[in-house]
């Protein structure tokens, strides 16, 4: 932080987001804009027996009123699901697709029953009020237990017991032999509780028609406008050229803006049909009850050790809870997500997973930051912790004898994922020894003094971070007559400062200073191929492609230059941003200053780059220290050491702030954050942030210490790997594993997250020993 | 109803319906944007606006509450160039997505007012009203400070 | 919210007149729980009268053997003001431990007693303080103010104008802040007395968040007067919720009594409290 030039900012994004003058997408104004309105369903379960709509029509300002027949007119199609699975005897996955508005049912508290336009969002509002809407009540589920008992309530026709598929991977035959020669066994099952992911920008889409070019403009945030345009034209079925996406500031998204909601589509039906702008924005509550929830995941791990504290076999059972219906990629989380990683960073001959994949009365579940990594991290590092306490085995020793070495990469797990680099000892032993581990005992015995019980865990994560689904990541580069590169792209930023880390790529690449450099991935990108924003992979993905754009810029130019040189292109070579000739008078030219001599003719300078990157291994060990204030339950976090791999760095302060922002999510889930939902009615009990506890700026980490530890890849071209979800992965496990530490000293056993203060107050009072 | 406020040292007037929210007349009749709303329980505060020098929650005042005040918006700060609390939370990187940041940037300038040297805790706790969802805080705590030092100069 | 209009007082009777010429009509203050529920569609009153620029209504002041404060009155200007800060600090403590910055540069007295939310903070400083809630007509006390979740003794056209607050001894207020909402999960006020002017000996000990409306601790009471332990608090109505079960909410409210009574133990006479 340069104190000393005060007008330097640290991100080309700072500027118009401190001074307010950014565009999130409630923002913009049109002439004759309409107001759009859900009347959403007020029961869990329930047969809509009379939809009477009339009084809504005759309104104040009502332009136009739509139900699920209308939707069902225009042709639209339900949610999608993004991936299917087939069960453990071949059979495809039970499907059940969300509709744009409910038929005949409805299935969660907030599923959008009616759709309202008015002159204005009060009248639309006023007007959902006279809607004559009857329900007959239907049981409700809510757990696993309710929900996939034999008798249990049907959500669906097609899926007794709520059962959505039960899903395999890995070899169970070798898993059960190898149990059978195990020393040491152990299991554990852990909750990853429904959780509500909340970006402080509440869901927002605004859209209008251009009838004389047959365009539908959507204005939303999205994580790329290219996954966007792609559900909405399958939900449409209109032809791709008939919308395009436009998508600006984003106020945060961790996975949840990535989709297409029920407002999405009705916004684009009403604009096409009214021939106005139509808006809809959702009020907090609202989107408690609609954004798409995440977690609600349960997971029991076994684990088989031989004599020597070597693991034989790693096996879960989990429960995926998807709510209401399959959306998106709750599939991919419970089945793909859950899996790919589920050795972590050790060699563990033989695995197997189960998930029973089911459904609820409740929110669907998407992809909510992690999207089952953090959560599989989570069991992995708790299972070995526990097997390690359980049988008397040092939990760190267990960890180093297992881990994979650095020189058995590229290693193939036992169920097929082949991980590429990691250099695991060396990084929790870097993390270790930051982590000031000599002086625990006082800080223990100091806490104890205090009245709190001190607790420290340490957890070693692995994740893989997304494959993307395209073919490859290209990124356009153009100049304009001034000498700025406009980089054109389809992955989007909502936080994690692309505009910024891109024009750093290039300025190290070829030495074009990052203020000449302009990241535009908000705009209909026609033509370019390329991934939408996820699981952590734009940063190496486009990045890539930008690294291999630089490169073309400076052989593509070669003969302009041998030109200007009178010499031979064999005679010149180029070092990062420098064409330096061979031989003869040893020219030097700086691409920078070759493009500012061209003048308006850098116009014509122009390169598409592109890049192939499949997923990488982000990886790394966190360590906390958390402090259990005994009278009140309250948990602290006195101490948090980070040391992660995650390749090549290029923004220094932005990664610290992705794990800095991950860790604080990950404290918020273990602590507090719970989506509740009571049994018998399926209200959900914590609907707002009066009961829904965010974390605030107090009561959070008091030192907070992170470092990096890049080891190599060659996944892709730049040498990164994926950030942006590994505050999650790494804290969960690692605050976890301290807060059993710290209750072991009573003799209480483990709890589930959250670890509020009336659980943990409860735990201690529960406890065998006293403080 | 009509209603005559000062809004970032300009006299305005308008004539809304009684049930606008200072949030709503700033952001649709007066399109200054950048207060934000993330909530409807009044809790989330990036809706802070400062109304007569105090921090306020704007989405839980009525238009008509502010008529005859001085309102200050995030588009108001820094007159000349910007404030040394927008500019630390750049230095800091204590924004990412940027939604929350006017709220809170108005909020750490009322917190600055009122106690020009806060320590981490009293910055946690002025900032209480106002939730952040991507930076995880730490930044923005160091941002306070650093705007502090800028202001107040190093001295405890 | 629902449309209504609004209107500013141009006096307490004339808003008094105007609550009793239409029972759909309700007073404004600082709007930090009315405007939100209108928001939610809960209520939806068809006049609002704005009271807070009737300067009758704002103000603290201190008079022979109590303080006033006006019903318009900020959280914040009570926080901050030092003479009460120095005589009666539990009060000043308390009001800048409600809610947070903004909520308190706008939140009032009279607002958050007429609503008495059985988690709201000032209701336990009105009992323990042996208050006098004043209103256009009448004076009550507070041992008859609060008659339940969200019930109070008002009419409904009648209007508080502000509070006495009889200037104890020493006060101290401890509060267990929700961790969402930051409401009183267990916030406890305690107020000694000269024996001769309160009942129970002298101590008075009110008790918020933890059931289902503001109480006094009578047990607690008799235990200072005697000098002995106070017994786990025994009542049917504690609040059980998924937030926190009934045993940890009264395990709270007697941290909270210990705390509040620390600070008298601290601070054997009354004295300056830093601002919050």
């Amino acid at each position: 932080m340069n104190a000393g030039t005060p007008h330097a900012l640290l991100r080309k994004e700072d500027q118009r987001l401190i001074t307010g003058t950014g565009q999130f997408s409630a923002d913009a104004q049109a002439v004759g804009m309409l107001f759009g309105h859900v009347i959403r369903s007020p029961h869990a379960h329930a047969r809509i027996t009379r939809l009477d709509m009339s009084a809504v029509h005759a309104a104040t300002g009502v332009r136009q009123v739509l139900t699920a027949q209308d939707v069902q007119a225009a042709g639209f199609t339900d949610l999608p699901n993004v991936v299917q699975v087939k069960d453990q005897q071949g059979q495809p996955q039970t499907v059940c697709n969300m509709p744009v508005l409910a038929h005949d049912k409805v299935l969660f508290v907030g599923q959008p029953v009616a759709w309202v336009v008015a002159d204005t969002a009060l009248q639309a509002q006023d007007a959902a009020e006279l809607a004559q809407i009857d329900y007959d009540s239907l049981d409700v589920v809510v757990t696993f237990e309710d929900a996939t008992a034999p008798d249990a309530v049907q959500l669906h026709a097609q899926a007794p017991s709520n059962t959505s598929v039960k899903f395999e991977a890995g070899n169970r035959a070798a898993v059960d032999v190898a149990f059978t020669k195990a020393r040491f066994v152990s299991d554990i099952a852990i909750e990853s509780q429904r959780l509500v992911g909340s970006p402080m920008e509440p869901r927002t889409v605004w859209a209008w028609h251009d009838e004389t070019k047959g365009v539908t403009h959507v204005h939303t945030p999205t994580q790329g406008v290219g996954g966007m345009a792609g559900f909405l034209a399958t939900i449409t079925r209109w032809p791709h050229e008939s919308m395009e996406v436009h998508t600006h500031d984003v106020g945060g998204s961790f996975g949840l803006r990535g989709t297409a909601y029920s407002e999405h589509l009705l916004v684009m039906l009403s604009t096409r049909q009214l021939k106005k702008p139509v808006r809809w924005v959702g009020s907090r509550s609202e989107v408690f009850v609609s954004d798409w929830h995440g977690r609600a995941l349960r997971l029991h791990g076994h684990i088989a050790l031989d004599e020597l504290g070597h693991i034989l076999a790693i096996r879960f059972e989990n429960q995926v809870d998807v709510g209401a219906y399959n959306v998106y990629f709750s599939t991919h989380i419970g089945a793909r997500n859950l899996s790919i990683t589920m050795g972590g960073a050790y060699k563990v001959p033989a695995l197997h997973m189960s998930s029973h994949i089911y459904f609820t009365n409740t929110v669907p579940v998407s992809a909510y930051r992690g999207a089952g990594r953090p959560d599989i991290a989570y069991a992995i590092d708790r299972l070995i912790d526990h097997a390690a306490h359980q049988h008397g085995l040092d939990g760190l020793a267990v960890r180093r004898k297992n881990f994979i070495a650095p020189q058995a990469f590229p290693y193939t797990t036992a169920n097929q994922t082949v991980y590429d680099s990691g250099q695991f000892e060396a990084v929790m032993d870097h993390a270790i020894g930051i982590s000031e581990a000599k002086g625990f005992g006082q800080r223990r015995a100091d806490a104890l003094q205090r009245g709190c019980l001190l607790g420290r865990g340490l957890a070693y994560y692995l994740e893989a971070s997304g494959p993307g689904g395209a073919a490859k990541d290209q990124v356009r580069g153009s100049f304009d007559p001034q000498g700025i590169l406009s980089l054109h792209a389809l992955t989007g930023a909502s936080g994690q400062g692309h505009e910024t880390s891109f024009a750093q790529i290039v300025e190290n690449e070829i030495g074009l200073p990052a203020s000449a450099v302009r990241y535009l991935a908000g705009e209909p990108q026609h033509g370019l191929v390329g991934n939408t924003t996820g699981g952590s992979r734009t940063l190496y993905g486009a990045g890539s492609a930008i690294k291999n754009l630089c490169q073309q810029l400076m052989t593509q130019a070669k003969p302009a230059i041998a030109e200007l040189w009178a010499c031979v292109e064999a005679d010149i070579t180029h070092v990062k941003g420098e064409w330096q000739e061979v031989g003869g008078a040893q020219r030097r030219l700086r691409f920078a200053d070759w493009v500012t001599s061209l003048g308006a003719q850098a116009a014509q300078v122009h390169a598409m780059g592109e890049a192939t990157s499949g997923m990488t291994f982000p990886n790394g060990c966190h360590i906390a220290e958390v402090e259990i204030h005994i009278a009140t339950g309250v948990a602290e976090v006195a101490h948090y050491w980070a040391v992660d791999d995650v390749g090549l760095v290029i923004s220094p302060e932005q990664v610290l702030g992705q794990v800095q922002g991950g860790v604080v999510q990950g404290m918020g889930q273990a602590f507090g954050e719970h989506a509740i939902y009571d049994r018998e009615t399926g209200q959900l009990l914590t609907g707002s942030y009066m009961d829904y506890p965010m974390p605030r700026a107090g009561g959070l980490v008091r030192h907070f210490h992170h470092e990096t530890h890049a080891v190599h890849t060659e996944l892709n071209l730049l040498g990164s790997k994926g950030v942006g979800e590994s505050g999650c992965s790494g804290s969960l496990p690692a605050l976890a594993n301290a807060v059993t530490d710290a209750l072991r000293q009573v003799g209480a056993p483990p709890i589930d997250m959250p670890f509020t203060p009336a659980k943990l107050w409860a735990a201690i009072m529960a406890a065998p020993r006293k403080p | 109803m009509k209603l005559t406020l000062t809004l970032n040292g300009t006299p305005r007037s308008a004539d809304v319906p009684d049930r606008t929210l200072l949030a709503d007349l700033l952001r649709d009749t007066f399109g200054m944007t950048g207060t934000h709303v993330g909530c409807d329980t009044s809790q989330c505060g990036c809706c802070t606006v400062n109304v007569d020098d105090q921090a306020v929650k704007s989405c839980t005042m009525l238009a008509m509450q502010a008529d005859g005040c001085k309102v200050t918006t995030i588009e108001g700060l820094g007159a000349n160039g910007l404030h040394p609390v927008q500019q630390a939370f750049s230095q800091c990187h204590g924004l990412q997505c940027g939604f929350c940041t006017p709220g809170m940037v108005m909020a750490s300038v009322d917190l600055l007012r009122r106690n020009p040297k806060p320590t981490p805790a009293q910055i946690a706790e002025g900032l209480s009203g106002n939730l952040c969802r991507c930076t995880g805080y730490v930044n923005i705590i160091h941002a306070v400070q650093l705007a502090s030092q800028v202001m107040h100069g190093n001295a405890p | 919210m629902y449309a209504f209009k609004y209107q500013r007082a141009e006096s307490v009777t004339s808003a008094a007149e105007a609550l009793s010429a239409d029972d759909a009509a309700k007073v404004l203050s600082g709007g930090m729980t009315l405007l939100p529920s209108m928001k939610h569609r809960l209520i939806g009153p068809s006049k609002l009268i704005d009271l807070t620029r009737l300067t009758d209504l704002i103000g603290v002041r201190e008079q022979a053997d109590h303080w006033w404060v006006g019903a318009a009155t900020r959280h914040q200007d009570v926080a901050s003001h030092l003479g009460l800060q120095k005589t009666v600090p539990g009060l000043a403590q308390l009001a800048g431990l409600i809610g947070d910055p903004q909520v308190r540069a706008r939140g009032t007295l009279g607002g958050s007693l007429a609503n008495n939310d059985p988690s709201a903070d000032y209701p336990a400083a009105a009992l323990a303080l042996q208050a006098d809630i004043l209103t256009e007509r009448r004076n009550i006390q507070a041992d008859d103010f609060f008659l339940g979740m969200f019930a109070t003794a008002l009419e409904p056209d009648e209007i508080i104008t502000g509070v006495r607050f009889r200037t104890p001894l020493r006060s101290a207020y401890a509060k267990f802040k929700h961790p969402a909402s930051g409401y009183a999960m267990a916030g406890v006020f305690v107020a000694q007395y000269p024996p001769a002017v309160a009942d129970h000996g002298g101590w008075r000990v009110a008790v918020t968040g933890v059931a289902n409306g503001v109480f006094r601790w009578q047990e607690a009471e008799q235990a200072l007067v005697k000098g002995g332990a106070t017994p786990a608090l025994q009542r049917d109505d504690v609040i059980d919720d998924v937030h926190a079960p009934a045993a940890y909410r009264t395990h709270l409210a007697m941290l909270m009594l210990v705390q509040a009574c620390q600070a008298f133990f601290d601070h054997p006479k009354p004295r300056c409290r830093a601002a919050p």
